[in-house]
């Protein structure tokens, strides 16, 4: 695997390996914005083999795999090649409807992958949510420069860092900038937050989470409320959800939010497992 | 066939895709969408848009993804 440095690499590589090809695969979906990103803080490697690509995303102490290859059997066949997997932790993401990654899954457990964690996408329409009376105690802020570690630390405590794509501190700095993470706070110390991106009419939560010590305060609720309430212009809200963490899922049903058929399995190397 | 309006409208069936020119920048077509989109028009249109295609550009609006589709060869 070489660093990719720029963009412009990330294309031809891919066209290397979809060529012609009419059964091209991939779980590779940048946004040209992170894409770059990724490699101005050189955390992307690439490797092109005989018609597939492979890019490897450093995140903590481990690496996200990312495949294009010209079919199935080419993917099956390349990826049992690659050093990385025998070598680093890796964790790999397929998303699609359930019934159409059954391949995929069995061509990633042949090479040595298991079932880590299984996400579903669940959205609602941007229909207006209805204002309600604050929560006492529970008033709701743009997180300011100051908070990024401990937001940092909040999600890194919440989440689980193989399924949930959990940001660096520079891409909280660039959403706290952009004015996209809200806040509670008791007496100083952040109880609560909601990380959220809108591009346009679409709106993502990526992470809704209360401080186990500030739960049942209705903090959640007030900052999910004024999210829903502010952004008034998006059309499809969207969030990704462990499928087994019904409390989670329950919550997000409450206001709104409905599967939309899109699964998300997080496969990952028996090297995540030491 | 079924026409590039009707294509996008199954992908996203909530928006009003004739009333934008800036899909991406007005959040109607996200980067999995846009793959979506790609393996729909190459089945299609019996076609394989190449990988360097694969950029926003080409997926702005209805005339950009007809101007990709008529350099891939489709007669619309």
């Amino acid at each position: 695997m070489a660093p990719v440095s720029t963009v412009a690499e990330v294309f031809d590589a891919i066209q290397g390996a979809k060529g012609g090809a009419s059964a091209f695969c991939t779980n590779f979906f940048p946004a040209q914005g992170k894409l770059q990103a990724w490699i101005d803080h050189g955390e992307l490697l690439g490797e092109r083999r005989h018609q597939a690509t492979f890019f490897l995303r450093q995140d903590r102490d481990f690496w996200h795999l990312y495949f294009c290859a010209s079919s199935v059997a080419v993917l099956r066949q390349e990826i049992t090649a690659l050093a990385a997997v025998k070598t680093e932790r890796v964790a790999v993401d397929l998303v699609g409807t359930e019934a159409g990654l059954g391949e995929l899954l069995a061509v990633l457990e042949a090479a040595g992958f298991r079932r880590y964690a299984r996400l579903v996408r669940l959205a609602r329409p941007g229909q207006g949510f209805p204002p309600q009376a604050s929560v006492d105690g529970a008033e709701v802020y743009c997180a300011d420069e100051s908070d990024g570690q401990a937001i940092l630390n909040l999600l890194e405590a919440s989440f689980d860092r193989y399924a949930d794509q959990l940001p660096t501190l520079y891409e909280i700095e660039a959403a706290i900038a952009a004015r996209q993470v809200l806040t509670v706070k008791s007496e100083g110390t952040l109880a609560a937050l909601l990380f959220f991106e809108t591009q346009g009419l679409t709106s993502t939560v990526r992470y809704w989470v209360v401080d186990p010590r500030f739960r049942s305060h209705r903090f959640g609720s007030a900052v999910m409320r004024h999210y829903l309430v502010t952004q008034n212009a998006v059309r499809r809200f969207i969030l990704w959800v462990m499928a087994d963490n019904e409390n989670a899922v329950l919550k997000y049903r409450h206001y709104g939010y409905v599967p939309d058929g899109l699964t998300d399995w997080v496969i990952a190397n028996k090297m995540t497992r030491v | 066939m079924k026409a590039l309006p009707e294509i996008l409208k199954e992908i996203r069936p909530e928006f009003d895709f004739a009333a934008s020119s800036d899909f991406i920048a007005d959040g109607m077509l996200d980067s999995f969408d846009m793959v979506t989109l790609v393996a729909t028009l190459d089945k299609t249109y019996g076609i394989s848009i190449q990988g360097t295609d694969i950029v926003p550009e080409n997926f702005k609006n209805l005339q950009t993804i007809e101007a990709l589709l008529r350099q891939c060869g489709v007669q619309l």
